[in-house]
């Protein structure tokens, strides 16, 4: 049902997103099928083929901040990353990136040793890495929780929504909640402003998120991250 | 076709497949005829394929309009060194949300034409910049990359033809200002997303120092089917200076928002109530943003006779843009929503130029004062004044951005301005 007062998708129009909804029956499409998730497949963490070997998550589910960065399947997916520029500079965002889906966040021993390997000074990755907003300077939780308030969602309860959020996990905005489980910031456009409210959850889109469901989503990512 | 939502009066070109999961295959896409524009292509000489393109008037659909074929014939006859491609994949304007389902539904799409937009610029490597957000739809699309790379359809010898083309995903890492062509260059160097100064311009020092052209995903996604059914064709839809089909975005106070493929020129208030199924019930409109949050806001007034093109856009009073409407009925609060646009401006500017790094933050501030009804009306004049010292003082056009919005707010809603302000006052002496 859409609420009359807060607009957004009208959901007694047929309606092919499930959103965050998941697979009630309701909808055209399954999650899976929006996403991709059958045609992607798994992705081998050395990266696959080097034209694609930039594109992995950058939260990965397990996250460990002292975990080796540049060993085994990773190192290989550094030299196929480094294969597709024409200097080491270039590799920069790709290997931070690679970086972060390792350890979570991007610490200043983190940011000394992508430094190293690409044979740049540390105040040039550090100017780099604090230039763009994914990078964590800082530990997140299990779930990083970004809720669009931008325009096209801000006409349709973009702050409902994320007050929703703050008040059901119980944690003040940009802060962790105890349990280490749900961060939660306010994002900007998420591209995504036809399915209002758009939320981001570590690397995956929620569509159309109203603030009665939020309940029901923290609960299905307590059970994810159990 | 529409997504998520179709409508019987689209032109469904480059939307075909959305919301089938079956057209991101290979296989699928083949089956529709994917993939036959490209070889063509690769048999044609650089030359007749600009031409064709040129032909068609394909405009950028990244936001300028600038035409498509005379952009590519910009870069240097005689090849020095290597030429790049960029595929501008960075989709973050507000209210613009195409780009993403064009990657995520028809990557192969995407794919097709960055290899013939390579092959008329004479380009050996391709580099898709896609959003650092956009994790599903790349995942999708570096898929599809795959399974072109293994088909040979891309690298060496693509199709036999003797052209060699590469093609690399890159995943950005959250900056609006990174959709800025100079800017994007710069991210895919490893350097700060930071606006170049221009001259010079890409064409002839782009990326890594080489002559670079750069498009949006949606203007690359229309060239196979220019190639495949030649300009003429693609010029009967739309209108005469801005042919062919577009997505429009649609967004805000309807009742069925999501992409449409509609020819150019379209009636805006045919879109908004009939194809998008018009506002809530007993609402009225107030206000609309045509091309994403970057351009005047239009009042209903302007609406009402407004075709989407790009010139029938300026005729009313603003700019098509990315295409992107942000529809706003009559529960809208004007200031609030422009206030928030602002701080998103004050948020991604990259901070090289005064103007831009100082008059968003003032900006933002003098609105949320207003906003919590501690405005005065002189504070309106010192809105516009500042808004004027930031157009055409920078860098880059984010400054001029962020301007518009209030600008061309104060002057089409100047009473919802002052309904705040007064309301302040009355609190202020009670
Ligand atoms: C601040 C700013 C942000 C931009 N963001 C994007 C973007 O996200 N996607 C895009 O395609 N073009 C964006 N552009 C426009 C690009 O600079 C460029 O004009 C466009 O990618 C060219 O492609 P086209 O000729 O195919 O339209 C932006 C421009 C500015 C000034
Ligand atoms: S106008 Fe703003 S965003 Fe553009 S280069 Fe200047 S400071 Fe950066
Ligand atoms: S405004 Fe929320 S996704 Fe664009």
């Amino acid at each position: 049902m859409s609420d009359s007062k807060r607009g957004g998708p009208d959901r007694n129009v047929p309606f092919r997103n499930p959103g965050w909804a998941g697979n009630t029956g309701e909808y055209e499409l399954s999650e899976a099928e929006v996403r991709g998730e059958e045609y992607v497949g798994i992705r081998s963490k050395d990266g696959g083929h080097p034209s694609i070997s930039t594109t992995m998550p950058y939260i990965l589910d397990e996250k460990s901040p002292d975990a080796p960065l540049f060993e085994g399947e990773y190192r290989e997916r550094l030299d196929k990353i480094r294969s597709r520029y024409p200097d080491l500079r270039g590799a920069l965002i790709p290997v931070l990136n690679l970086a972060q889906e390792i350890r979570g966040h991007l610490t200043s021993e983190t940011m000394k040793e992508v430094a190293a390997e690409l044979e740049l000074s540390d105040a040039y990755v550090r100017g780099v890495a604090t230039f763009y907003t994914m990078y964590n300077k800082a530990p997140v939780g299990r779930f990083l929780i970004q809720v669009c308030t931008n325009i096209s969602c801000n006409l349709c309860g973009g702050d409902e929504v994320l007050a929703a959020f703050l008040k059901h996990a119980g944690v003040e905005m940009g802060e962790t909640t105890d349990d280490g489980l749900f961060t939660i910031t306010e994002v900007e456009c998420l591209a995504a402003c036809g399915f209002p409210t758009a939320v981001q959850i570590n690397s995956r889109y929620y569509e159309n998120v109203q603030p009665e469901d939020v309940p029901a989503l923290l609960d299905r990512l307590r059970e994810e991250g159990a | 076709m529409g997504y998520p939502y179709s409508h019987e009066k689209e032109t469904v070109v480059l939307s075909r497949g959305f919301g089938d999961p079956a057209t991101r295959t290979l296989a699928r896409w083949k089956e529709m005829g994917g993939y036959t524009a490209l070889e063509k292509a690769l048999n044609l000489p650089y030359e007749e394929v600009i031409e064709e393109v040129k032909s068609s008037g394909l405009r950028g659909r990244g936001g300028a309009g600038f035409p498509t074929g005379v952009k590519w014939s910009f870069m240097p006859q005689e090849k020095k060194g290597p030429h790049y491609l960029c595929c501008n994949a960075d989709e973050s304007e507000p209210g613009t949300f195409k780009d993403r389902e064009l990657m995520r539904w028809t990557p192969h799409q995407v794919i097709e034409g960055c290899l013939i937009a390579a092959h008329a610029i004479r380009a050996e490597h391709v580099y898709i910049y896609c959003r650092g957000e956009f994790f599903e739809a790349t995942q999708v699309l570096a898929r599809a990359v795959e399974e072109a790379y293994e088909a040979g359809l891309i690298g060496k010898n693509i199709l036999g033809t003797g052209v060699d083309i590469e093609l690399t995903v890159v995943a950005g890492a959250g900056a609006y200002i990174c959709g800025e062509e100079t800017a994007l260059m710069n991210s895919l160097e490893g350097r700060r997303g930071l606006p170049r100064v221009k001259p010079p311009f890409p064409a002839a020092i782009g990326a890594f120092g080489q002559p670079t052209t750069i498009n949006n995903v949606e203007t690359l996604c229309a060239v196979p089917h220019i190639i495949n059914r030649g300009g003429a064709w693609y010029r009967e839809q739309g209108t005469e200076k801005s042919p062919g089909t577009k997505l429009f975005c649609v967004s805000g106070h309807v009742r069925r928002p999501g992409n449409y493929e509609l020819p150019l020129g379209f009636p805006m208030m045919e879109l908004i109530n009939d194809v998008c199924g018009g506002l809530r019930p007993g609402r009225t409109l107030k206000a609309v943003i045509p091309g994403g949050s970057s351009v005047p806001i239009m009042n209903a007034e302007e609406c009402a006779s407004c075709t989407l093109d790009y010139e029938g856009v300026i005729e009313c009073g603003s700019m098509l843009g990315c295409a992107s409407v942000i529809v706003m009925d009559d529960s809208t609060n004007i200031v609030k929503q422009v206030r928030r646009m602002v701080d998103f401006y004050a948020h991604e500017s990259c901070g090289q130029c005064t103007p831009c790094r100082e008059g968003t933050q003032w900006l933002s501030r003098i609105l949320v004062r207003i906003e919590n009804g501690k405005g005065t009306e002189e504070d309106l004049d010192t809105l516009l004044e500042l808004g004027d010292q930031m157009t055409g003082t920078t860098i880059c056009v984010l400054s001029d951005s962020a301007a518009a919005p209030v600008a061309s707010s104060i002057e089409k809603f100047r009473d919802d301005y002052l309904a705040l302000i007064r309301r302040g006052e009355r609190v202020g002496a009670a």
